[in-house]
């Protein structure tokens, strides 16, 4: 079996998770592997929550805002 | 002579910014607002617009 | 009300009877949920209004991706089924939602209203019938509005800027400015549109980042970029993005003959006749009123002016010529983006201003049943998975959804829904919180940010705290995007509900917070923005405390004598003040100054100081500045040596009181631009332009044989004002481009002044020989208006001027919630517009003094005093200033030491404390880091 990523995405409120749900009224293709975190600003992300999301097993994690 | 009876609701005619930003304005001071837009659904010319200056944002 | 227009306007001013034709949607707003499946079906295609012809859409359509209502209609016209009863109808088999209804009528409704507000806009000129530009004949030849389509993500070409005749990517554009605009021959238009240099240079900037290595040039005749930011963005676009700027007017547009390519003939800057080929030609196409918009105009009985524009006053921007009917917006002229929105909240100013004893008489609260505690219960989470039609079915088995959403912890109850957000399935959910006795609710749909609201409604009904719901986005994140892989998407939709689910358990009930307001206004500044200001919130109601440095109301405007439209402004600001000086509501403060803020959104303390050295404390829920600006005192042009170099504003007093050497000077030489438009004081002062033309045409009208110079760099008699200009030249006005290389020189010579000039069509230098020269000086911004600022926490830009929130979008706002700003004090502006943004300033904040209090989201910044130890890392974070440093007093367990406070009011909740804290100390509600710690846990725990 091929390798299937996790990645945790910690999207903005007012950019990033509204950029994502465009996508999906677009109906763009991407892959399935990313959970998306609404926060409500990415300064909001403490690196407490990167770390625990990587220790517990996440491939990946991504900040957008 | 008595003034005629005031009554608290308004009519805006046409849903672009402007008429948008009247109605939310007014809707916001305790006004009984209806907006009444040609096409259908408002936004106006502002929504065909790609970016906007001076930050060139994206105009929706 | 959409596809609704005003047929007859009955009545008078306060009480009007209006008619209003509704045609007919064919699709149930009620109903459509906007999947799209129609569309998809429809097999008809025709150009789409939206992307102004670039693009196609289907007879049964969505106006645009993001439009509000976003519910789909069918254009009759269009429709096969309509035009043939019995035929096609495979949008009505596609929709699940069963929202096609072919048997849709005309609805004609009969609405009570007090006032009428009209902002038709406008409509972009129709270059297709002036032919010599070639629209409609070379495909290459776009508009300006087609550009805008072409460069859009969401236009036809994603973006991509290719050239319509055979698709090939673009190189070389040139961009003809003023085309239905400042022209009587051709469109009859001899107005000037105001915004399509702005727009022309923007497109050209975009354009080239679009297209690396692309060609731009626009041809104009006066680059008028007089707005706020628009020089400098107008230099940048020279300098930085190397947009080419040509000054000339080109007559039409030809084919090469041999290519799709397009020739242009023009005579350059040199005098030289140039031909030059272009694979692409825009035309920055003016703004004229619809014929729809005429109609409307006889229906209402409103005046128009020459232009097919509404007549307003210039004191009274808003106000039409029947009573009880205003307008905003490109109806009562051309003009730009944040103008527009100045005067849709003016026009509320107004309209406010008349209806004040109807307010609240029609609007009503909600009200919702008790709210249960739910503090030491254990959790009881409801899921609600929708279908969303089959938007979600579709793609994601649900069916699996639901099975596995019933095996997660503390889940005691789940149910599918076919809409979750349709009218019965809402009553449906709140009947089942209360038969379950739920605490908690996952709704599994689509995207918070459009439906939260809504479903937070739904637990208020059922006495649940609305803030214990958490939706899992499974359609625009998931199946939406995942549809070509349903198992991913199943797996997908079961760890989204799993996370929301994590969530929710830790979820608390929060109380929105509520801050009172104080009813009350604060105006600094006498002058026409400020006094305006302060009389409308008066009549609307409110108490208002006006103060102004000086000991006399009036401002700059004492100084002027005419509007551009030629209203008489003494009289005019006379009356204005006597309004003032009598309204009951209005306590004014001469001769004191602000000088002390503390207090935040509808809870101002101002302190104020008068000469004397007296101060007085005024509480008040909203505040405007409206300190105005100054004139610029020129060194330039010998103004300081020779007596006859004098500023306008000198001028017009020297005229007035018909001074002996003005009545019998012949020649008159006016210099635009003196401490505009160049080095640190790059901005366009707007009004010099006009006023010269004025006193120019007033000098000539007066004696025809005088000679009256202008020496300008871009004459920028924007929107109507154009006529003034038109009519200069006729009278025999002298108008010479100068450039900034090329400043005039002036010296006294005698008798005579000397004022040489570069020619730049002739070539050589031009000597003029004058008895009077009038500099048109810049205006400035107040010199104490960044200490004002800093007491109100609003910010200044780089030239002084007071910077609004968004340019855009909230003109008057400051980005300090409770603060506006109105007049010269934001940027240089004509009195109508100053009279605008003092109504609008006005409407904003109104918008808060009419509540008694504010309530706010409870997604805030909490301190967990437990864990907070005072480092304050967090206080320099924050962008809003919402948190301080406070003494904390010794406990049982710990001894003095510093904690922090969130003041709720000024917090938005963005949580930069929270990422900030390393000790845990400070947490946003709905957000906190156990409710994220357990949504990360979740997403990676199979």
């Amino acid at each position: 079996m091929s390798f299937e990523p996790k990645i945790v995405a910690f999207c903005c409120n007012w950019c990033s998770y509204a950029a994502a749900d465009l996508a999906g009224t677009a109906r763009m293709q991407y892959p399935h592997n990313v959970r998306i975190i609404r926060v409500m600003c990415s300064g909001m992300v403490h690196p407490e929550f990167v770390m625990d999301a990587l220790s517990q097993g996440a491939d990946g994690v991504m900040v957008l805002g | 002579m008595l003034d005629t009876k005031k009554v608290g609701s308004v009519m805006i005619v046409g849903g672009g910014v402007t008429g948008m930003q009247a109605a939310l304005d007014l809707a916001d001071s305790g006004y009984y607002v209806y907006l009444v837009e040609k096409t259908g659904a408002i936004g106006g010319a502002m929504s065909q617009l790609d970016k906007t200056f001076p930050t060139n944002d994206c105009s929706m | 009300m959409t596809l609704s227009e005003v047929t007859k306007i009955d009545g008078i001013a306060g009480n009007f009877s209006v008619t209003v034709k509704e045609s007919p949607r064919y699709v149930d707003t009620t109903k459509c949920i906007a999947c799209g499946a129609c569309t998809e079906k429809c097999p008809k295609k025709v150009d789409s209004e939206y992307d102004a012809a670039t693009g196609k859409r289907k007879a049964i359509y969505v106006k645009y991706a993001q439009a509000v209502p976003l519910k789909y209609q069918i254009d009759a016209d269009a429709c096969i089924r309509l035009q043939k009863p019995g035929a096609c109808g495979f949008c009505e088999k596609a929709c699940d939602a069963g929202a096609i209804n072919f048997d849709d009528t005309e609805k004609i409704h009969t609405i009570n209203v007090g006032a009428v507000v009209l902002a038709p806009g406008f409509e972009a000129y129709d270059p297709t019938e002036a032919k010599v530009w070639g629209y409609g004949v070379y495909k290459n030849v776009i508009t300006s509005l087609q550009l805008e389509r072409y460069l859009s993500a969401s236009g036809p070409t994603e973006g991509h800027l290719i050239r319509p005749s055979d698709g090939k990517p673009v190189n070389k554009v040139a961009f003809l400015q003023c085309v239905g605009s400042r022209d009587e021959n051709l469109c009859g238009n001899g107005y000037c549109s105001s915004v399509c240099c702005m727009y022309a240079i923007k497109e050209a900037v975009i354009a080239k980042d679009h297209v690396p290595g692309l060609q731009t040039s626009i041809f104009y005749m006066d680059m008028r970029t007089h707005g706020k930011d628009f020089d400098q963005y107008l230099e940048r676009a020279k300098e930085d993005s190397g947009v080419r700027f040509v000054r000339c007017r080109v007559n039409g547009v030809e084919t090469d003959g041999v290519s799709s390519d397009l020739r242009l003939r023009y005579v350059n800057e040199h005098g030289r006749q140039i031909e030059e080929f272009f694979d692409m030609v825009v035309l920055s196409v003016g703004l004229q009123t619809p014929r729809h918009v005429l109609d409307l105009a006889h229906t209402a009985d409103i005046k128009l002016t020459a232009d097919n524009f509404a007549a307003t006053s210039d004191f009274a921007p808003v106000q039409t010529s029947r009573e009880g009917i205003f307008t905003c917006g490109a109806i009562a002229g051309p003009k730009d983006i944040p103008q527009s929105v100045v005067e849709g909240s003016a026009a509320a100013a107004a309209v406010a201003d008349l209806l004040a004893p109807a307010r609240y008489e029609l609007t009503s609260e909600a009200s919702f049943p008790a709210e249960k505690d739910i503090t030491l219960d254990e959790p009881r989470i409801g899921v609600f998975v929708c279908h969303c039609g089959s938007n979600i079915a579709g793609v994601v088995d649900v069916k699996a959804v639901e099975d596995y959403a019933a095996t997660l912890p503390d889940v005691v109850y789940v149910e599918r829904n076919l809409f979750s957000c349709s009218q019965d399935t809402q009553e449906m959910i709140t009947k089942r919180i209360q038969e379950k006795n739920l605490n908690r609710i996952v709704i599994a749909a689509c995207t918070p940010r459009t439906h939260e609201p809504l479903f937070r409604e739904t637990l208020k009904a059922a006495g649940l705290n609305e803030y214990l719901v958490e939706m899992a986005n499974i359609r625009n994140h998931n199946s939406w995007v995942h549809s070509k892989n349903p198992q991913a998407a199943t797996a997908k939709a079961k760890d989204l509900v799993r996370m929301a689910a994590a969530k929710v358990t830790f979820g608390a009930s929060l109380k929105p917070i509520a801050v009172p307001i104080t009813q009350k206004g604060l105006v600094v500044g006498g002058g026409v923005a400020g006094m305006t200001a302060a009389l409308n919130l008066a009549k609307q109601g409110f108490g208002v405390h006006l103060v102004e440095k000086s000991d006399t109301l009036g401002g700059n405007a004492l100084n002027l004598k005419h509007t551009w439209s030629g209203e008489h402004v003494p009289t005019q600001v006379g009356k204005l003040i006597d309004k003032v000086i009598s309204n009951d509501r209005i306590i004014i403060h001469k001769e004191h100054t602000v000088t002390a803020v503390e207090g935040f959104v509808g809870n101002f303390r101002s302190t104020i100081t008068g000469k004397d050295g007296n101060t007085k404390v005024i509480e008040h829920g909203a505040g405007i500045v409206a300190i105005g600006g100054e004139a610029y005192l020129p060194k330039e042009y010998n103004y300081e040596n020779i007596t006859r170099v004098v500023t306008s504003v000198q001028f017009d007093k020297l005229f007035e009181l018909k001074e002996k050497h003005v009545k019998k000077a012949k020649r008159f030489v006016f210099i635009q631009c003196v401490g505009s438009r160049e080095a640190d004081h790059m901005y366009c002062s707007k009004v010099c332009c006009t006023h010269s033309v004025q006193s120019a045409i007033t000098l000539k009208k007066e004696s025809p044989d005088r000679n009256v110079y202008v020496l300008y760099r871009d004459m920028r008699t924007y929107a109507q004002r154009e006529v003034l200009y038109r009519q200069a030249r006729k009278l025999g006005v002298i108008f010479i481009n100068y450039e900034l290389h090329g400043k005039p020189k002036v010296t006294e010579n005698g008798h005579d002044i000397d004022v040489e000039v570069w020619d730049h069509v002739l070539h050589r230098p031009l000597r003029i020989k004058a008895d009077m020269v009038i500099l048109a000086t810049a205006i400035r911004p107040k010199e104490d208006a960044a200490d004002l600022g800093k007491l109100y926490k609003v910010p200044v830009d780089g030239h002084g001027f007071f910077q609004e929130a968004h340019a855009k979008l909230k003109p008057v706002d400051f980005s300090t919630d409770g603060m506006f700003v109105a007049g010269l004090a934001h940027y240089p502006k004509p009195v109508e517009e100053s009279v605008a943004q003092a109504l609008a300033a006005s409407a904003r904040a109104a918008t808060l003094l009419s509540k008694t209090q504010v309530s706010l989201d409870a997604i805030k910044a909490t301190v967990d005093e437990d864990y907070c130890d005072g480092c304050a890392l967090c206080v320099d974070v924050c962008p809003y200033n919402a948190i301080t440093l406070v003494e904390r007093a010794a406990e049982a367990d710990r001894a003095a030491g510093k904690l922090i406070t969130v003041n709720k009011a000024q917090c938005k909740g963005c949580g930069l404390c929270q990422g900030t804290c390393p000790k845990r100390g400070v947490l946003v509600s709905g957000f906190t880091m156990k409710q994220i710690s357990a949504q990360i846990q979740a997403a990676l725990a199979v």
